[in-house]
């Protein structure tokens, strides 16, 4: 190598993993509540009396205290320059109201330097929290690029878990609190060997993503329009979601 | 204490400190005291406190700078900036302030001069003490009672609560100081109030607020002035300051009592300490905000006055209703987080936006969040992308296909033979088919478009014939006339053959026509309504028979015309050639002249001259004679013309005829009829041989047609090349059957729908049909006359009537593919048969000859259907368009390549990528390639260039003998092919692989699991508990450490006495077979002997070298040592690599080396030796153990006793064994040969061996060893190969299991019984041994290096049994124990041994993968000798490269002696010589003291036989005098198998 490094481009990640809906029993259940939708969240956001709670607690029986795990998989022209590429983020409760939505807010930054966009990098979470036994067992995988081009991207991941192979295994892992989980999360962002698995989708992530680069178009690598505004993606802003 | 004393008592205070006398020097004091207390209060005061606490500093401060009087100033600064009256003129604070300030000093100044004055007069009494101290309470809590002055406008009481409360526990103590304070009343005080301030229940609010009204309302008169205060006041004042003493007193006394008890339990335990403690640490990190409500005048800026825009008439909105509780809370963390008051608003509230709540309730949208999960899940419509077929791809058009649409009109479909026809319908359809012939003829008018023709023809020639007209040249007029005339001829001819078809055409009609009517007549029932009507038109038979005349006469004279023209060119003709003829008859004459005379002379040879060569006499031509012509035109038109004067017959057809109706009809007919209707048919549309759609299923009209009308619009996307419609019939409810296939043609570009004319396609099928009615079936002969005569054969026919148009778009476009090259030249070409047949059908892809062929037929480059061609040709000619002449596969293949190939290998990037991508060694960790070629150095590539190039190339530097560097060359491309095939197998994922899931238990498993709930949970035997193991992905170098543990060894070789030069030694008695036979040695005399003098026969040390890092352990002494020693060396993997795959291929081996201390005392002046130890230390080595790394990697940990490999003529130490050890462990001892240490050893921190987890499929080993030839070449994650033989002995490479086989074979054909072991051995790990049966026992051998064990043997490295593997059986250990010692050997034990092949699965008799025989080759020894003379070359150069500070000297006469040695060794198999060996040297070399010792190794390469070299540490020795010796000898087995005999020593001659 020269001296002086080869030229690279820089990418620059920061955003969090802001929350999950992690439900077993969707939200069509919800929906199909006899109440009044409206008056069942008015009724909850001025009383949030026991009767309600408890009815929360059928909806989404389980899926609380959950935290998550990122780590960072990228190609081998990139190499990470400054901010950790792996995280574990707190346990969090999931809310009172309706949504129920675990919220971790969990900073993400980090700087990749790239000579080749091959391998761009892809972010790996996997959440995990304890069962009704206690057991801490994985409750979702999921990877989704770092988006290509410079901005705000909120990014939505549906997650999964592998499933058991067999009903009896599935009783047993069931029974002694250990799930099938992936030998290494970072499966979840490669294609290759993921046919001999099956697995069940699981809620899901959403993740703000603050994508700079630099030298890119420098280099001959043109992502986009060069001053992108705004917000991309189909969700509204924080704050104005309801 | 109830709140209303309290509030009087706070008056009283009040009042009292500004008009009572004080001594000034204890106030001060008390006060001193007091704020300290009350600090200390407050700082253990519970939270709620905090805030007020911490917002007072600032305030506090101000005095202590303002002057001396800390507590006169400190009064007045604190009341400064709360005393704000509350009049209006807010604007003037400062100054107001100011005003007051003067005015309270003044007034404290009066009043202390005052109580100066009554000092002086009066002696002080307890009474204003004991007044004295509420006021310095009041001074105390004063502070903290205004804010509640303020709250009063804010509505809010808790502040003012929490300091009467403070108030209070100050008067406690107030009271309580009377009494002398004990000592630990400071803890009590914080205990205390700790308690209250937490378990006080708050003063209601209802209570509270009048009591501060009125206390604000005193305070305000004092701070105002002494003349707004009324004398009434004060009187009323001391009377309440009495009730107060009175109800103090009582307090007092409670108190007191309380006080007391809580003196007792002052000694409190550490608990309550670490609470506080812990309390303050929360204290520290956690905030609680408080819900006291904030004074206004800390949200504000200092001295501001609050303002309220809503009363100065401004708008603002309703706030929303926030509990105050949470408004409070807000405010004093706001105020706690940023000292700023940026947050408040001028009246003091925090900022807030008008409430935006809607007045009315209105639904929220429903969980956005959720729904955009939902829309995320939805699926999206997305027209289909287009497919263009691929052998419709065109080179080089880029233009996208678009949509394009045919419509196909099927109208419907007309019989023209049915089977079902009846005779009847046979002669309509002929009658309506010549009908029709009819129609068409009529509509053309060929014959009269002829006859005009001819007449126009026939006028230009009069007209040419008049020269005035024309103003031509003579010659061209004659030119074209004749041009006309000969047309003229010409369209005379068709005109007439026309005319002829005609006449014959009706004829045919009228004809067909009767006999359809006598056959109606015949028999007796009509079928087709058809009916010919004859229609006479009348013409002028004058006129007519004028133009009759006329057209003879024209014709007449044309005739004639040409006839003349002809007469005279054959008269012409005949002239020439009656010239020609005469001329040559006077040859002939003058010939025969001349032959008359040679016959004369020679009359035999006289030749009739040839006969051929006389040409005919031409006849002179007949001139036409006019009336023969006549005639004959007279003839012919009256054959093909109509008579003048004779009617027009004018044809018409007509479907008005009656059928009869069936009951009038016979049988046959009526159950023709009824098949008929049975029948139906529809059609199949398929465009490309693929169906598209089909019509509905119609019946069979009576008069067999078919009605369809139906339209089918096909949108393609490929082009078209067929388009078929194929008729299918239907009878009754049997099934369908394909009639015919009817291919219509594409439509021309021009053709849309709508303009497009209807075409009637014919069909016609080959089926064969007979009938048992009246219908006349299809490819059946029938005849219409009674005696079966004129047959006729007729097969199925048909017409299709249908359109096929290009649609039109919605916006007028024709929805037409774009006119391309390919497609035009097909069609137009199709169109053009001539082309076609000109040039053939192969050159309508040829546009050079289609080109050729459009110049030469010279089409016109004007007419409108030819212009496709002519720009196909155009373009073809011009070069536009590039046609290549080569067929590509993959033709899209080029447009993907983003750039050209050359490009590709010229770019240095797109190669490195490239390199990388095909996984080549030095690429496959390559990281970060640079992005420009300029970056990236040329010497990147060299190594792999290199390694490229030499491929072939055998290299002999480091393998001297060519055979080996050939095996060793194949060895690695092996290994290549082997570790490419890996890396495919490496993608092939099981579900293990990616999923960690446990697996269902079973029911031992369970049991255990069960028994284990039963298990002691202290078990007094502890057992060894796993160590975690590291993945070793996150290690670095120094991470690793390899741990040797070094215990005992056993019979180390001793010592001998280098002091008896020549001494008999005493030869040993041991053979081979008693090796086995477990007979001790007996002792020398001579060792007994030393041993009894008492010296130290060895001073052993070992030494442990692991990757050129060295341990050694302290010098123990005597033949068995024990050191229990650990050693740790660091392990460094390959380029700082710790991925499992880069340890895997560790290739380092553990050296573990005994070596003796010899200490020689070099002391060389004697009159030192009191003072001074002057000894020099020697090594000698003795013997190694060698570890490979990858052993110890895959197998954790090795524990054991090894054989110390002692090369077997040590030059001046023997291996005789002392009287004590044979005495002490002789059974154990006895069992077998040769030095043993016990070691142990593992890796610290322990790693995961990679991929040896699948040992079912790899074995991450691979070790290539030539016959007695450990070389291990152990590499990545490969699986385990077993070599035939043959090949192990060509390669002269193999691991254990090709030694193991090859032994195990020679034993077999030695005819022993001999079987495979596969077994877990030290060191090797899982590895294959041979077990051979002698008479009584059984022994193990190691195919590697050769030895052999008893059964019984401690010390057979081979530690477990899985299976045996014989000739024809294979055998499976399922005894309790797997160590041979505990084992039974015999497999035909069912219960000890489980064979592969049983009864139930009989042994099939399978062949071998072994050769029959193995061929050997002699070695050429002059090679040998070659090969033994290089390596020595090398290692004595070796030697010295590693003493580069000494001078190394050779003894050659030693090096001599010991050549001529090592021959010999090689024939004894290293034993037995020993003693002899000794002596010869000792006789020899008698002046030196020597150490040195023969190494034994197989031969592969030289590097391993450096290393062994090395690892002796021979070249070790400083000492100065040192000699060397070394020699090597090779001796040649055959197969090339060498073997390798290193003799070393090092010598120094004695003094």
């Amino acid at each position: 190598m020269a001296a002086a490094g080869p030229s690279v481009f820089l990418l620059m990640v920061n955003g969090q993993v802001e929350s999950a809906q992690m439900g077993k029993l969707a939200q069509k259940q919800w929906q199909n509540w006899n109440l009044k939708p409206g008056l069942m969240s008015e009724l909850c956001w001025t009383c949030p009396s026991r009767l309600f709670l408890k009815y929360y607690e059928y909806i989404f029986p389980e899926y609380d205290d959950l935290y998550c795990k990122y780590c960072f998989v990228y190609g081998q022209d990139w190499a990470p320059t400054a901010g950790l590429e792996e995280g574990i983020s707190q346990i969090t409760s999931k809310s009172q109201d309706a949504r129920r939505a675990l919220v971790w807010n969990f900073p993400i930054d980090v700087t990749f330097k790239s000579t080749n966009p091959y391998g761009w990098p892809q972010i790996v979470l996997s959440v995990y929290g304890p069962d009704m036994f206690g057991n801490d067992v994985v409750r979702g995988y999921g990877a989704v690029h770092v988006p290509f081009s410079p901005g705000r991207h909120k990014k939505t991941i549906p997650m999964f878990v592998p499933e058991s192979v067999s009903k009896l295994q599935k009783f047993t892992s069931w029974f002694m609190g250990r799930r099938p989980e992936y030998t290494d999360p970072k499966v979840v962002a490669q294609g290759e060997g993921r046919e001999v698995t099956r697995v069940r989708s699981q809620g899901f992530v959403t993740l703000l993503f603050n994508v700079v680069t630099k030298d890119m178009r420098k280099l001959g690598y043109d992502t986009g329009p060069p001053d992108t505004q705004g917000v991309s993606g189909p969700s509204t802003p924080q704050g104005l979601s309801r | 204490m109830k709140p209303k004393e309290e509030k009087v008592k706070i008056i009283t205070e009040e009042f009292i400190e500004d008009s009572e006398d004080a001594d000034e020097g204890r106030q001060k004091k008390t006060v001193k005291v007091a704020r300290q207390k009350g600090k200390k209060q407050l700082s253990s005061a519970g939270p709620k406190e905090m805030v007020s606490e911490k917002s007072h500093p600032d305030d506090q401060q101000e005095p202590v700078q303002e002057g001396s009087d800390t507590h006169l100033l400190g009064m007045t600064s604190r009341r400064g900036p709360r005393s704000l009256p509350p009049i209006p003129s807010a604007s003037r604070t400062g100054f107001a302030e100011f005003s007051m300030r003067e005015r309270m000093r003044e007034k404290l100044q009066a009043a202390r001069s005052k109580a100066e004055s009554a000092l002086l007069q009066e002696i002080p009494t307890p009474r204003p003490r004991s007044l004295r101290h509420p006021s310095e309470k009041e001074l105390e809590t004063e502070f903290g009672t205004e804010p509640g002055r303020e709250v009063q406008r804010t509505q809010q009481e808790d502040d003012s609560q929490g300091f009467s409360r403070v108030k209070f526990h100050d008067s406690v103590r107030k009271i309580k100081s009377k009494p002398p304070v004990p000592p630990g009343f400071p803890s009590a005080e914080e205990a205390y109030n700790f308690f209250t301030f937490n378990f006080d229940p708050e003063p209601e609010e209802s209570e509270e607020k009048p009591k501060a009204k009125s206390r604000h309302g005193t305070n305000q008169e004092e701070e105002e002035g002494e003349e707004e205060e009324p004398p009434v006041q004060e009187g009323v004042n001391k009377m309440d300051e009495e009730e107060l003493l009175d109800g103090g007193d009582t307090e007092h006394l409670l108190l007191g009592l309380d006080h007391a008890a809580e003196d007792f339990v002052a000694v409190r335990p550490a608990e309550y300490e670490s609470v506080h403690i812990r309390l303050q640490m929360e204290k520290e990190l956690l905030f609680v905000p408080s819900t006291l409500t904030v004074p206004t005048y800390k949200k504000l800026p200092e001295n501001v006055q609050p303002r309220y825009p809503e009363d100065e008439g401004l708008y603002i909105g309703a706030r929303l209703e926030v509990p105050r509780t949470n408004q409070n809370i807000m405010e004093n963390r706001l105020l706690m987080q940023e000292p700023g008051r940026r947050w408040f608003g001028d009246d003091g509230r925090i900022l807030a936006l008008p409430n935006p709540i809607k007045p009315f309730p209105s639904r929220p949208p429903m969980l956005t969040q959720e729904q955009d999960i939902k829309a995320e899940l939805e699926t999206l419509y997305k027209k289909a992308v287009k497919y263009i077929h691929r052998s419709q791809h065109l080179i080089g058009s880029g233009d996208p296909p678009g949509n394009f649409q045919l419509d196909i009109d099927i109208l419907g479909l007309i019989f023209t033979h049915h089977p079902c026809f009846s005779r009847e319908h046979v002669l309509a359809a002929k009658l309506a088919q010549l009908y029709d012939q009819y129609l068409a003829r009529r509509q053309r008018h060929k014959a009269q478009f002829l006859t005009d023709k001819l007449q126009a023809l026939r006028n230009a020639v009069q007209m040419g014939l008049n020269p005035a007209k024309t103003p031509k040249s003579l010659e061209t007029t004659q030119k074209t006339i004749n041009e006309y005339k000969s047309e003229i001829r010409q369209t005379r001819k068709l005109r007439d053959a026309e005319q002829e078809k005609d006449r014959t055409l009706l004829k045919t009609i009228i004809k067909v026509w009767k006999e359809m009517k006598s056959l109606r007549e015949f028999q007796r029932f009509t079928n087709t309504p058809l009916k010919l009507v004859l229609r006479k038109e009348k013409v002028d038979q004058k006129a007519d028979e004028e133009a009759y005349e006329a057209e003879i006469q024209a014709e007449i004279s044309e005739l004639l015309e040409e006839h003349m023209e002809e007469y005279e060119q054959k008269i012409e003709e005949y002239r020439s050639a009656q010239q020609q003829w005469k001329a040559w008859k006077k040859a002939q004459r003058a010939k025969k002249k001349k032959n008359k005379q040679a016959v004369e002379e020679r009359p035999d040879e006289m030749k009739e001259p040839d006969p051929g060569e006389e040409p005919v006499k031409p006849v002179p031509p007949e001139p036409t004679d006019r009336a023969v012509i006549e005639q004959q035109v007279r003839e012919r038109a009256a054959q093909s013309r109509r008579r003048p004067g004779e009617p027009m017959l004018v044809p018409e057809l007509s479907l008005a005829g009656n059928v009869t109706p069936n009951d009038q009809c016979p049988r046959v007919e009526v159950l023709r009829r009824e098949d008929v209707k049975r029948r139906s048919l529809y059609l199949k549309v398929t465009f490309n041989n693929k169906e598209v759609s089909r019509t509905d299923s119609r019946p069979l009209g009576a008069d067999f047609r078919v009605h369809f009308g139906q339209i089918f619009n096909l949108k393609i996307f490929n082009w078209p090349e067929s388009l078929t419609l194929q008729v299918y019939e239907t009878v009754g409810h049997s099934g369908t059957t394909l009639l015919a296939e009817v291919f219509l043609p594409i439509p021309e570009t021009t053709v849309v729908s709508g303009r497009a004319p209807t075409e009637e396609v014919e069909f016609s099928s080959n089926q064969h049909v007979t009938l048992d009615h009246e219908g006349v079936g299809s490819g059946v002969p029938f005849s219409f006359e009674a005696d079966g005569s004129n047959q006729l054969i007729l097969m199925t026919s048909g017409k299709v009537s249908n359109s096929v148009a290009w649609a039109i778009g919605e916006n007028g476009i024709p929805l037409i593919p774009p006119l391309s090259q390919q497609n035009i030249g097909f069609r137009s070409a199709l169109k053009r048969a001539d082309a076609i047949s000109s040039i053939g059908t192969s050159g309508l892809t040829d546009m050079k000859k289609l080109a050729k062929w459009a110049a030469e037929s010279k089409l016109d480059p004007n007419d409108p259907s030819n212009a496709p061609l002519m720009q196909l040709i155009s373009v073809a000619t011009s070069g536009e368009s590039y046609i290549p002449d080569f067929f590509r596969l993959e033709q899209l293949q080029q447009e993907f390549n983003f750039v050209s190939d050359e490009e590709l290998n010229r770019s240095k990037r797109f190669r490195l990528l490239g390199l990388r991508s095909q996984g080549v060694p030095e690429f496959r960790n390559y990281k970060q390639i640079p992005m420009y070629d300029r970056e990236i150095m040329e010497k990147v590539f060299q190594d792999y260039e290199k390694r490229l190039r030499d491929r072939n190339v055998i290299e002999t530097k480091d393998h001297i003998d060519t055979h080996r560097a050939i095996v060793a060359k194949y060895l690695q491309q092996v290994r290549e092919s082997v570790i490419n095939r890996f890396l495919i197998a490496k993608h092939h994922f099981l579900l293990s692989d990616l999923v960690v899931e446990e697996e269902v238990p079973n029911i031992s498993i369970l049991g255990l699991s069960l028994f284990k709930l039963a298990e002691q949970k202290r078990p007094l035997r502890p057992r060894r508990k796993g160590r975690k193991k590291v993945t070793a992905q996150n290690l670095s170098d120094g991470d690793i450490k390899l741990l040797v543990n070094i215990i005992r060894a056993y019979d180390i070789p001793v010592r001998k006495p280098t002091t008896s030069k020549f001494q008999q030694p005493s030869r040993s008695s041991r053979t081979f077979s008693e090796k086995h036979a477990a007979s001790p040695t007996t002792p020398s005399a001579t060792h007994s002997a030393d041993y009894a003098l008492g010296q130290v026969l060895v001073r052993p040390f070992v030494e442990v070298s692991f990757q050129r890092t060295i341990c050694h352990t302290t010098t123990a002494e005597g033949p068995n040592p024990s050191w229990n020693e650990e050693l740790e060396l660091p392990f460094r993997a390959p380029n700082g690599d710790y991925s499992t795959t880069s340890l895997q291929s560790v290739k380092d081996d553990v050296f573990i080396n005994i070596l003796d201390e010899v200490l020689y005392d070099v002391l060389e002046d004697d009159r030192e030796r009191g003072s001074g130890i002057h000894t020099r230390i020697e090594r000698h080595w003795l013997g190694c153990v060698k570890i490979p790394f990858s052993t110890i990697y895959f197998q954790a940990r090795i524990d054991g006793t090894f054989k110390i490999n002692i090369p077997p003529v040590l030059l001046g130490y023997s291996k005789e064994r002392s009287v004590i050890i044979e005495r002490g462990f002789d059974a154990v001892r006895s069992l077998s040969e040769g030095s043993y240490i016990t070691l142990f050893i593992t890796l610290e921190p322990q790693l995961v061996p990679g991929e040896s987890v699948r040992e079912k499929e790899l074995v991450a080993r691979y070790v290539s060893l030539i016959p007695f030839l450990p070389d291990t070449v152990s590499f990545a994650g490969i699986c385990d190969l077993w070599s035939t033989s043959d090949q192990f002995l060509d390669l002269l490479a193999g691991d254990e299991e090709e030694h193991a086989v090859l032994l195990c074979n020679y034993f077999l054909s030695l005819g022993k019984k001999a079987w495979l072991v596969m077994g877990n051995a030290i060191p090797e790990g899982p590895t294959a041994y041979v077990l051979t049966r002698e008479q009584s026992h059984y022994l193990i051998w190691n195919p590697c290096s050769g030895h052999c064990y008893g059964q019984f043997d401690t010390f057979c490295p081979l530690k477990s049994v899985g299976c045996l593997i014989g000739p024809d059986n294979i055998w499976f250990n399922i005894q309790q124990y797997d160590s041979p010692l505990r084992m039974n050997f015999d497999v035909t034990k069912p219960k000890l041994w489980k064979s592969f092949f049983s009864r139930r699965l009989p042994y099939p008799g399978l062949s071998s993968v072994q050769p029959e025989e193995l061929i050997y080759q002699r070695t050429d020894k002059v090679a040998a000798a070659e090969l033994q003379d290089r390596i020595e070359k090398i290692l004595k150069e070796k030697i010295m490269d590693w003493r580069p500070r000494h001078l190394t000297r050779w003894n050659r006469y030693c090096t001599s002696t010991l050549r001529h040695f090592l021959p010999l060794l090689e024939r004894n198999h290293g034993e037995d010589v020993e003693d002899n060996h000794r002596a010869e040297l000792l006789k020899q070399l008698g002046d030196y003291r020597f150490s040195g010792f023969p190494l034994h190794m197989p031969y592969s390469e030289v590097k391993p036989l450096i290393e062994a070299v090395y690892s002796t540490g021979v070249h070790n020795t400083d000492a100065p005098n040192v000699e060397f010796a070394l020699a090597v000898y090779i001796h040649p087995y055959p197969k090339n198998v060498l073997s390798v005999w290193i003799y070393v020593a090092s010598l120094i001659r004695n003094r």
